[in-house]
């Protein structure tokens, strides 16, 4: 027998450590197939539905292996998750001491170098950064990690941000006279000197990519490298493996400029000259699009000739620049490290502007007041692939949703990863029994302009049946403000909308509330873990198709079709497939979670390509008939009535239990016997228990 | 002139649904036109029973997919298998699958029908009657035990 499965047997450690643990097949089964990829060092990809318990079953068999070991997962949330609770629970389980460590993107420390420059240059903040500073001074006299996260007070999105933490570009790495009390740095020892870190995607593909300075330290001395919702790897490495450069980039170099020539070298005007011209020119460039954010294909915009006169002034810029920061290099330690960023903007402009490449989409992307260029390689499979087989360590990839109708090759092809192993574990949930699918009949066609009002009428009704306990997916944002306005005025609910604040915000007052509606697009597609009759419904407005206006997604297409492809089923369709996954994955979320997913696209029942998507769906029970759907709702919105007053009503069974100990208790003049018999009664006891039960039946036929 | 056939039903439900037996084996049999790409139209007798008809389309297990409208929604190219209530707004799919009380009065338009004999006595007498003007419509008539389409879909998924 395997360490894993004494491990997760009946009677093995994790059921005596762990209170409420349950033996589930599926979990054992891929912490056995961990185990045996970490003795390997070989690949594994792993599909574990909803409720397997795939982090344990990954945490349990890395941390007997005693190997340094990665874990990455999606978000810095997760990543906080992963640390604080899952990773101490289990290793006082399982009784290992190795070490731990938490590792964030730079982004999120605090840096005491730019804190003490703008110590006096209030110039250049306005008066609510101003205010946020103060702060953020307050609160690191006392910070021992120096981590941003901390400071509650502080809006995920706060504008000091930018000013107190240091960014790949202006950090002065070991230059820096903070160095030694540098707490990114500090992190970093302690991520080095762990048995396991915790990262996330984006570190560390930027470590991977070698993107950061004195990073590229972590990833060659692991043993083991897990990645969970691994189905975000593809996109996320494909950016790392690219390049892109933005005007706000030089924005950043000019306006750093102007600081090192108004504190410390107040003799060289030309620098400050020199950077606002980069900074005019590019800002000039950005106004040679539309006034609409758009993204857009750069090598067909690359043809233009007012945007080559401006690529080849802004080269000319940058060349200018250059020349005049050389001029007085060593003179001052953020200057020079300006100058490096300068050199690598001009690296990357030619890069940017070479449009006879091959093998890589060259798209832009504007803001309001910017532009970004971008280059993103077409596939990162042969050079992820080379990376996976050597050196030899062991992969581990897994998700809720990697799989594309019942195959990982979608998956496997991105990645390079042909050769891994894989395995397909279903969720422990009876989808059958806990989940109604509905595509409501006579839906208008997806595009047709009376959509919104069909999708208003069933988002009226679904929030009536499940009283208001529904999230609303869209795939456009103008269609997500469209019914937002107009279901203000229709029902009493309070409408929680995507982009009116920050989406732990929006999420906590969803909970908080016993009966909001929460609109959101794809930030709310992931991540989001809502349990029990706080989200009974999920409505989806459209298959997630990508926008076909998409650069990236163009040169795809394009890419797939030379070589003789199917793009439509070989990109397209598995992108929107997991999507909807994803996004069909946040109704039911434990055993005794019931709920309604109702996607109002009649594609996904006139199509043959629906049946891909219908097979990556859990298989729950199917309706077309809405007023089955609205009665399941009905049904659990009820039953959440009834336990709700029947928690109510023990609550006051159980404080009427203490209270008459009380008073026996002052009756009988305290015997011991008394004692006991009142401490058996104690009331969080009675309440769960049979009293309980007695008045959710009393309840029950009262509402009969 | 159209080939007809009729099945003939020997319980009134289907055991495992609990559906009107030649309900479900109509099912089967657009699922069987789906797999051999023949585009199928399914007359019903009302809307009720169509959209009963949609309910049940939509159930079949994931390998069994049909992509199907109701008329009145669905694409303007329409989907292989139409369920209608009333006169098609157009004819240009081979076969027709009548759960219909009559003979439908566009018959001619397909070449392949399918019809029922349900076990109940009234259902019965409703299809006797089908019979009798399909035969008068000079179609070619033809009728076997609704075991033997089973059979022959079991064996089709067996050699597969």
């Amino acid at each position: 027998m395997s360490k894993s499965s004494k491990l997760f047997a009946a009677d093995g450690i994790l059921s005596q450590a762990i209170s409420g643990f349950t033996v589930r097949q599926a979990q054992t089964d891929m912490a056995n197939a961990v185990e045996e990829a970490i003795e390997h060092k070989s690949a594994l990809i792993v599909e574990a539905g909803t409720g397997t318990g795939k982090t344990f079953a990954y945490l349990a068999p890395a941390l007997q292996a005693k190997k340094k070991t990665i874990v990455s997962t999606g978000t810095k949330n997760l990543q906080e998750q992963l640390f604080h609770r899952d990773l101490p629970l289990i290793k006082k389980a399982i009784g290992v001491n190795g070490k731990i460590a938490l590792l964030k993107g730079r982004s999120n420390y605090l840096c005491l170098h730019r804190l003490r420059q703008h110590g006096g240059s209030s110039t250049l903040l306005d008066r609510t950064t101003m205010v946020e500073l103060s702060d953020v001074r307050r609160w690191a006299t006392s910070t021992k990690s120096g981590d941003m996260g901390e400071m509650k007070s502080l809006a995920e999105d706060a504008k000091v941000l930018p000013f107190v933490t240091s960014t790949m570009d202006n950090c002065l790495g070991k230059d820096c006279p903070d160095y030694e009390d540098c707490y990114m740095i500090k992190a970093r020892r302690k991520a080095l000197d762990a048995d396991l870190v915790v990262v996330n995607h984006h570190l560390f593909f930027a470590d991977m990519a070698l993107k950061d300075t004195g990073f590229g330290e972590l990833i060659p001395e692991a043993d083991v490298v897990i990645f969970d919702e691994a189905h975000q790897i593809p996109d996320i490495a494909s950016e790392y493996f690219g390049e892109s450069l933005s005007s706000r980039q030089l924005h950043d170099l000019s306006r750093d400029l102007e600081l090192v020539y108004r504190t410390s070298l107040k003799d060289a005007k030309q620098l400050h000259t020199a950077g606002e011209k980069c900074k005019m020119i590019s800002a000039d460039l950005r106004l040679l699009f539309p006034e609409q954010a758009q993204k857009g294909n750069w090598r067909e915009m690359l043809t233009r000739d007012e945007v080559q006169t401006q690529i080849s002034k802004l080269n000319d810029a940058l060349n200018i620049l250059y020349e005049v920061i050389k001029l007085h290099l060593s003179r001052d330690k953020d200057l020079d490290s300006i100058f490096e960023r300068v050199s690598d903007a001009r690296a990357k402009l030619a890069r940017l502007t070479d449009a006879g490449q091959k093998g890589v989409s060259l798209w832009y992307e504007t803001t309001l007041r910017h532009i970004v260029l971008h280059l993103t390689p077409l596939s990162i499979a042969a050079k992820f692939s080379k990376m996976v087989s050597s050196p030899e360590r062991t992969w581990i990839f897994t998700s809720a949703t990697l799989m594309v109708g019942d195959g990982f090759e979608h998956f496997q092809r991105q990645m390079g990863l042909q050769q891994a192993k894989t395995l397909a574990l279903d969720s422990p949930f009876d989808y059958q029994k806990q989940a109604m699918l509905c595509v409501p009949r006579f839906l208008p066609e997806p595009n047709a302009r009376e959509m919104r009002q069909t999708l208003l009428d069933i988002s009226l009704k679904l929030i009536a049946a499940s009283g208001g306990r529904c999230f609303l997916l869209f795939t456009s944002h103008a269609t997500l403000r469209a019914i937002a306005a107009m279901l203000e005025d229709k029902v009493e609910n309070p409408i929680l909308v995507q982009g009116t604040t920050t989406k732990r915000a929006l999420l906590e007052s969803y909970v908080n509330s016993d009966n909001a509606v929460l609109l959101g697009t794809g930030a709310f597609w992931e991540g989001v873990d809502v349990r029990g009759n706080d989200l009974t419904c999920v409505l989806i407005d459209k298959l997630p198709f990508a926008s076909p206006d998409d650069p990236l997604l163009q040169a795809r297409i394009e890419d797939c079709r030379k070589a003789g492809g199917n793009p439509f089923g070989q990109l397209q369709i598995p992108q929107a497939a997991i999507a909807l996954k994803q996004g069909a994955g946040r109704l039911i979320r434990d055993e005794t979670d019931r709920g309604v997913l109702v996607i109002c696209d009649n594609r996904l029942v006139t199509k043959d390509y629906a049946k891909t998507f219908l097979r990556s769906l859990p298989n729950m029970r199917r309706t077309r008939h809405l007023p089955n759907a609205l009665a399941f709702l009905e049904e659990i919105h009820h039953d959440a009535q009834l336990s709700k007053k029947s928690q109510q009503a023990a609550k006051i069974a159980a404080k009427e239990v203490t209270n008459k100990a009380a008073q026996a208790l002052a009756q009988q003049d305290v015997n011991q016997d008394s004692l006991i018999a009142s401490d058996q009664g104690t009331p969080e006891q009675h309440s769960n228990g049979q009293n309980a039960l007695d008045t959710r039946d009393m309840l029950k036929k009262e509402i009969q | 002139m159209s080939k007809v056939t009729f099945y003939l039903l020997e319980q009134e439900t289907e055991a495992t649904s609990n559906q009107p037996a030649h309900l479900a084996l109509a099912c089967q049999l657009a699922a069987q036109c789906f797999s051999n790409k023949q585009r199928c139209v399914v007359m019903c007798q009302s809307q009720a029973q169509a959209e009963q008809f949609d309910e049940l389309l939509w159930q079949l297990p994931n390998d069994r997919f049909v992509p199907h409208n109701l008329t009145g929604e669905g694409p303007q190219a329409g989907t292989p298998v139409e369920i209608c209530w009333q006169r098609p707004s157009q004819f240009n799919k081979p076969v027709l699958i009548n759960l219909a009380d009559n003979m439908p009065d566009f018959h001619s338009k397909f070449s392949r029908i399918f019809d029922f004999v349900p076990a109940a006595d009234t259902l019965k007498q409703q299809a006797r009657e089908r019979y009798k003007h399909y035969r008068a419509a000079g179609h070619q008539l033809d009728t076997l035990p609704s075991k033997a389409l089973l059979d022959s879909l079991a064996g089709n998924s067996q050699s597969q």
